[in-house]
């Protein structure tokens, strides 16, 4: 008893807004300009500079403007999805239907299909977007939704000015008062809980309507604050109110040049402006961003474009660096288009002025906005990385491209070369082969102050000149006599010790590798760790 | 060799400590900041220069050494976790250089190319004003202290059996300045444990190949089957049947 108490308490802690019949809610979709799944700062993907769908990005942006025209109060739910309060709009249009009609008209102009959803509340109305049909579907309009939802007009726009007949389809209004009813028959696994969707689905309760059935305060008892909060999804009340999206709110901040700056220093003193003021705006609005975008337009057209992560511990003087950064690395090589190669390449020397008539305008855009709450404390992974470190190796990568700067990583393996694993900066550090296994046939001794990424060729000769041969048993031809390396005087052995066979991944052909190790002693002082491999020779390192 | 106080908190001190066997070698018994120090060619003791530096807690970048041993730099002291290697630094490594710089306190460099002298002026603008020390391998003029291994012998390795065991090398440093005065000094580099050691010259045999230590235990005639597990091989060797083992 005592302990539910509290439970049932809990929704009308929750304020005035708890049983009242959520407000109409319009859901605009957009499936083709959905985000695709970020990777983050540990994926070893492509150049996290890269950002492929800037014109998406734009596009998302023409599509929320598109919208705010028939309604200002515009929430983006995510990349793609932006929803409204349906009432006041839907009444000056004159109707739900027409104003969806209109709506995925005006963003047709702008070549993007969209969905519309109308419903009680934000939840429902995603999800009759979701079973909208696309708008290419074929234009049967009376064709009925299915058994599930038998009650539902898809509606016919019935406006004479309104959305060609084939968006008739992509359409859903969920009449006022019928939401409770449309969800009863969604199943529970459209949910965004999927551990608590598979949960209710192994205690047989398959739909929405079998969730809300249950007496809200056993379900709070047992599934605690995220079970009442689907729940009270699943019984068409809001989770939450619709957060309003102030109407142009681009962030992004601008500055032209005018005549185009051919002088790195002006340009970074503008950008830390820049970035001072697109962090107050930020601010202002209790928001941070987990990347900001920074834009140079060249005077002869080109642009280069980069993401740089932010995660709001950026200061304006660190923004105003990575503007250096991405200038220097990125000053467009003539004819080469594309500014993707960001390679500084033959470009020596001096990055205070820049070729091509230099910077017409610069632009600062957060991406990924998140509200401001606390910061993320070690970014780089076990070691914290200084700010100072973090910012030369991620200049060197901007010169040189993400994988220009490792750190080595120490592990396991039985060549020298594979007991280093180098990582790129920044993403997390983990040895290709685990340290802690035995890995017999490893070498012992002290290790070799020169390890080749790749094994040289050489030739070891014995006294009478004849290149020396190991047998499959092992057994060496001759006492090696002298040591030939490509390009450099040949040494007299003075010592050696072998052949030390090592047989590695036999059952896996790919991968197999025979292989006989010697170590030698020239007469220069110095030591080799040479392995006889398909009847060669090569210097795996060097011990000096 | 007396221990010297005054290794951890290097931030403030006008030196980068180094290994204390190594600095005796070093005009102010460290690598001092904003100076540049050219060691003839790369080897183990550049890495044993970087490591005591690293030991004690600096960031240190390897600059176009793609070789670069870090396991044997690792056994020196060396903390890979505050160390970046840039292999391949390319044509524009003078300003690659400078950025490591300004992160690192110690650069390891192998030019590329040779460096003008006003890359060089620059770069040392740019120490002098990060504190920083650059270690070049090769010919830097104007570097205020010159290293070079003379000689270098390994023991341990007989005719056809034994291992590496140690290597003596005589190390020479001169340079401008209070550095003028040439230095010479016999280590272990490395030393049987992989370390740095003092090493008297009157200890080695004047012959190659060195006498194998007694305690070598293995001596491999040359037809040996390769099957036939050995006890106790200096480099573990698995018998065939064992091999599955040894994935």
């Amino acid at each position: 008893m005592s302990a539910r108490r509290p439970a049932a308490r809990r929704p009308a802690a929750r304020g005035p807004a708890t049983d009242q019949s959520p407000p109409r809610i319009m859901v605009v979709s957009c499936p083709e300009l959905r985000r695709p799944e970020l990777g983050g700062p540990g994926t070893s993907g492509p150049d996290p500079g890269d950002f492929g769908d800037f014109g998406t990005a734009r596009l998302l942006e023409q599509v929320i403007a598109v919208v705010t025209g028939f309604c200002p109060k515009v929430e983006v739910v995510e990349p793609g999805v932006c929803a409204f309060g349906a009432r006041g709009p839907a009444r000056y249009f004159g109707g739900e239907t027409a104003l969806a009609a209109m709506i995925i008209g005006a963003v047709a102009d702008l070549g993007v299909e969209s969905r519309v959803g109308v419903a009680d509340g934000l939840f429902a109305a995603l999800l009759a977007t979701r079973t909208a049909s696309p708008a290419a579907a074929a234009p049967a309009r009376t064709e009925s939704v299915g058994p599930r939802v038998p009650s539902y007009v898809r509606c016919a726009p019935p406006t004479p000015q309104g959305a060609p007949a084939a968006s008739s389809n992509a359409i859903l209004v969920v009449p006022p008062g019928q939401t409770a009813a449309f969800l009863a028959v969604q199943p529970v696994s459209v949910l965004a809980d999927q551990d608590l969707a598979g949960l209710l689905k192994r205690l047989g309760l398959g739909t929405l309507g079998d969730f809300a059935a249950l007496p809200a305060r056993d379900v709070a008892s047992r599934f605690g604050d995220a079970g009442e909060c689907a729940h009270r999804l699943a019984r068409g009340l809001d989770s939450r109110p619709v957060a309003a999206r102030p109407p142009p709110a681009d962030l992004s901040v601008v500055q032209e040049f005018d005549p185009p700056e051919a002088r790195a220093e002006p340009v970074v003193f503008a950008a830390k402006a820049l970035a001072e003021q697109l962090h107050a705006a930020l601010a202002a609005r209790g928001l941070t961003c987990v990347r900001v975008q920074i834009r140079a337009a060249w005077a002869d057209g080109r642009e280069s474009s980069r993401l740089w992560r932010h995660d709001g511990l950026l200061s304006a003087a660190g923004v105003a660096d990575r503007v250096r950064w991405q200038l220097d690395g990125w000053c467009p090589t003539p004819g080469g288009g594309a500014p993707g190669g960001g390679a500084p390449g033959d470009r020596e020397a001096d990055a205070g002025q820049y070729p091509e008539g230099g910077v017409a305008s610069l632009r600062l855009a957060p991406d990924l906005l998140v509200r401001a709450a606390g910061q993320q404390l070690a970014l780089w992974g076990e070691t914290v990385v200084s700010d100072r470190v973090a910012r030369a190796a991620m200049r060197v990568q901007a010169m040189l491209g993400h994988e220009a700067v490792l750190r080595p990583v120490l592990g396991g393996g039985r060549d020298f070369a594979s007991q280093v694993t180098p990582i790129p900066f920044g993403e997390k550090r983990e040895p290709r082969l685990a340290a802690d296994q035995p890995w017999p046939g490893r070498v012992i001794g002290p290790a070799p102050g020169v390890v080749y990424p790749a094994a040289r060729e050489v030739e070891v000769t014995d006294d009478a000149g004849e290149i020396v041969t190991v047998s499959g048993r092992c057994v060496v031809s001759a006492a090696p006599a002298r040591l030939a390396v490509p390009g450099e005087p040949p040494r007299r052995v003075t010592g050696w010790a072998g052949p030390w066979p090592l047989s590695e991944r036999w059952w896996d052909p790919a991968a197999a590798r025979r292989r006989a190790r010697f170590q030698l002693a020239t007469d220069d002082g110095r030591a080799w760790l040479a392995v006889v491999q398909d009847g060669r020779w090569l210097i795996e390192a060097g011990y000096w | 060799m007396p221990e010297l106080p005054g290794v951890s908190g290097s931030g403030t001190l006008p030196v980068l400590p180094v290994l204390p066997v190594l600095r005796e070698l070093l005009p102010r018994g460290g690598l001092a900041r904003g100076s540049v120090l050219a060691v003839a060619e790369f080897g183990l003791l550049c890495l044993a220069l970087v490591a005591g530096a690293s030991a004690d807690g600096a960031w240190c970048g390897i600059a176009g050494i793609p070789e670069a041993g870090v396991l044997a730099a690792a056994g020196l002291g060396l903390d890979a976790g505050r160390t970046l290697l840039v292999p391949a630094p390319g044509p524009a490594w003078p300003q690659v250089v400078a950025s490591l710089l300004d992160g690192c306190e110690l650069v390891l460099l192998r030019p590329p190319a040779p460096a003008s002298a006003q890359v060089r002026q620059r770069l040392q603008a740019t120490l002098r004003r990060g504190r920083g020390v650059l270690l070049v391998t090769g010919d830097w003029p104007g570097a205020q202290v010159r290293l070079r291994v003379v000689t270098q012998r390994w023991t341990g390795l007989g005719d056809g059996h034994g291992r590496l065991r140690a290597c003596c090398a005589q190390v020479v440093a001169d340079g401008r300045g209070e550095a003028a005065m040439t230095r010479t000094h016999w280590l272990w580099l490395p030393a049987e444990d992989g370390g740095v050691a003092v090493a008297d010259p009157l200890d080695l045999p004047a012959d190659v190949p060195f006498d194998v230590p007694a305690d070598v235990p293995f001596d491999i005639p040359a037809d040996v089957p390769v099957g036939l597990p050995a006890a106790d091989l200096p480099f573990t060797q698995a018998a065939p049947a064992l091999r599955a083992v040894s994935a």
